[in-house]
């Protein structure tokens, strides 16, 4: 059974202090939708608010066809998976897998059997005995897994499920999470503050701020389309340059910027002459060359990345941060222009933040 | 230049004695003092006590025979004991409702109300038994109320019955066992609760199946604690008891300070001794089964 999401207008208060801003969101059947944000963005409050644990001031949610919105936390039905892993210490790995179905009221040779298949298929079966305080950070993340898989919840959703792991593991826990939710074609909602383990793991990501979602869109267009100045600086966009349109130029504009320096712009719908707008780029999307056309600039500190050179620069327009290639070394002191490769440039209303 | 090696100590003019020893026999050295404390102020007066029972007296178990074909002295064991066993399950189950409370209020809050589970045991026990004479009396503010309000036409007389002691204990009593959970309770994390929760477990079934199974440890040092105070209570069946209402501790002053019958006096002392020790170890054998990761 493949169900939607919906979050409609959901606000959200700690005491006197909001922390879910009208807050809408769709997650459409079989589909995985991450909430990235710093913490205090509200990204576990949207959680908690679906799981049930806390209660919204106002909106509605709803899986399917059900309202959920005063629907109790038990009577929910949806896997959830801690960062904590929150394993019953108390209980064994299978009695743990169990606890779900227990509650469901299945006999208990049934719900062994099921719980021990489960375990199978996150590659447990022969720790079904142990107690968790006897297994590996990574062992317990796929019990937490199992338990939350083996009740067929609707629903899964996860809660920074990686973070107590150490590099190499979350990146193969990260594969196996999204292989047993695409194999289920389970709905899921995935918190995380990690900009890589979320791109990589869904289908839409969610960049939440200040109890908003700034933009919820495909990881690609959010990478390369960021709707505003926050989102651009999320996604790594580290040179944010005011200019305005002064004059049509070919096929695009030229734009002037702080200093009168001017430079020759692609064309986007805002660009239009006299209006402000943002020039976004990310290191490698300016070039630090000889000659060329682009923005002047003298270079005032060299770092090595290891793929290209890393240059700190010095522009009437403030300080820029650009790459340049391992060919040709340049020393702090030379004048260069930055030339723009506009694949890793983007182009920003002025009036956003 | 060299930098001169730091000192082994073997070298050394003025050896420490924590040098020259191994570290492990070292540690048994730091624990002599308080060993030997235990050892004479405890060990020895225990032994003397089972001495006296056994050796001034005419067969070996003679005392213990005598005291078990009492009537009178079974009557005061086994009230002893019922009464500290209803006293433990009543604080129980006070106790940890009330810890409940406690540790799942925010972090002001709960410093205060542990501040006043915690006020009662600055006092002494004997002001706070007699505060429940005060309570408890012919003229005191119970029947004081009840006559007042017209529901009885004479009033009670509760004290020196079973349930004042039990009343007084479980009041001197609660704040250990209070103490002793809220600090397991804390301990668990929130998030199991919420994991129960979210399988679907009812509240109910959640702290039946978490929270109970997991505080066990609390629960049974807490019943221990209450139930070997209530066993070896003094001041509390005396002036709440009184004569009529004997328990092992007023008994056992009584055999000795009044009848001056110290064989009597010791064997009371070593039924009491043991009671107690069995206690301590059936609840911690009971912990372990109910509880094999903790426990």
């Amino acid at each position: 059974m493949t169900v939607s999401l919906t979050l409609q207008n959901v606000s959200a208060h700690y005491g006197p202090t909001k922390v879910l801003d009208d807050l809408s969101l769709h997650v459409g059947e079989g589909e995985l939708v991450s909430l990235l944000g710093a913490s205090g963005c509200g990204k576990t409050t949207t959680l908690r608010l679906v799981a049930g644990f806390l209660q919204p001031t106002s909106g509605t949610i709803r899986l399917g066809d059900r309202d959920l919105t005063r629907l109790p936390a038990h009577a929910r039905n949806i896997g959830l998976v801690f960062q904590t892993y929150a394993l019953f210490p108390h209980l064994s790995v299978l009695d743990n897998v169990a606890f779900g179905l227990k509650q469901r009221g299945m006999g208990t040779a049934q719900r062994r059997a099921k719980a021990k298949e489960m375990l199978e298929r996150v590659g447990l079966a022969q720790f079904a005995e142990r107690y968790p305080a006897n297994l590996s950070g990574g062992q317990r993340q796929r019990v937490a897994l199992a338990r939350a898989l083996v009740i067929e919840p609707p629903l899964l959703m996860f809660d920074e499920p990686l973070s107590n792991l150490d590099a190499k593991l979350r990146v193969d826990m990260r594969v196996e999470i999204r292989r047993l939710q695409r194999a289920n074609g389970t709905t899921a909602l995935y918190v995380t503050h990690d900009q890589e383990e979320a791109f990589s793991i869904s289908d839409r990501v969610a960049i939440m701020n200040a109890g908003r979602i700034e933009q919820l869109d495909s990881p690609e267009v959010l990478y390369s389309r960021p709707a505003n100045a926050f989102v651009a600086d999320f996604v790594g966009f580290e040179n944010m340059i005011p200019m305005r349109a002064i004059a049509e130029a070919g096929d695009g504009v030229r734009a002037e910027m702080a200093g009168g320096a001017t430079l020759d712009l692609y064309r986007s719908d805002f660009t239009v002459p006299g209006r402000d707008f943002i020039f976004a780029a990310r290191p490698e999307g300016l070039t630090v060359a000889r000659e060329g056309k682009g923005i002047s600039a003298r270079i005032s500190l060299r770092t090595y990345l290891g793929r290209a050179y890393q240059y700190r620069c010095n522009t009437p327009a403030g300080e820029i941060v650009a790459n340049g290639p391992l060919s040709d070394p340049l020393e702090p002191g030379t004048d260069v222009v930055l030339v723009p490769n506009p694949a890793q440039c983007c182009l920003l209303k002025a009036e956003s933040r | 230049m060299p930098v001169p090696a730091p000192p082994t100590g073997r070298r050394g003019k003025n050896k420490r004695l924590r040098d020259r020893m191994n570290p492990r026999l070292f540690a048994w050295v730091l624990a002599i003092p308080a060993t030997l404390f235990v050892a004479l102020g405890l060990g020895l007066p225990v032994l003397s006590t089972f001495a006296t029972t056994i050796g001034e007296a005419a067969g070996p178990l003679q005392p213990y025979i005598a005291f078990f074909t009492s009537g009178f002295r079974r009557t005061v064991l086994w009230r002893t004991m019922e009464v500290s066993l209803i006293t433990t399950a009543i604080s129980v189950v006070v106790g940890f409702a009330t810890a409940w409370v406690v540790a799942r209020a925010p972090g002001r809050i709960k410093s205060l109300l542990i501040i006043a589970a915690v006020f009662p045991l600055l006092t002494s026990v004997v002001v706070r038994s007699f505060a429940w004479m005060v309570i408890l009396g012919k003229n005191g503010i119970v029947n004081t109320a009840l006559l007042g309000l017209g529901f009885i036409g004479e009033p009670l007389s509760m004290l020196y019955t079973e349930g004042a002691v039990i009343v007084a204990m479980v009041y001197l009593f609660v704040p250990l066992m209070i103490l002793t959970l809220v600090g397991v309770l804390e301990g668990i994390p929130r998030d199991l609760t919420d994991a129960a929760t979210s399988l679907g477990a009812t509240p109910a079934a959640a702290f039946r199946q978490v929270v109970l199974p997991m505080a066990v440890p609390g629960l049974i040092v807490g019943a221990v604690l209450v139930f070997t105070g209530s066993f070896t209570s003094y001041a509390t069946p005396q002036l709440l008891g009184g004569e009529r209402q004997m328990m092992m501790g007023t008994f056992l002053y009584q055999r000795a300070m009044v009848t001056f019958d110290w064989v009597g006096a010791s064997t009371i002392a070593a039924v009491m001794t043991i009671v107690t020790l069995a206690t301590v170890l059936v609840m911690s054998r009971l912990a372990r089964k109910l509880n094999p990761v903790t426990g």
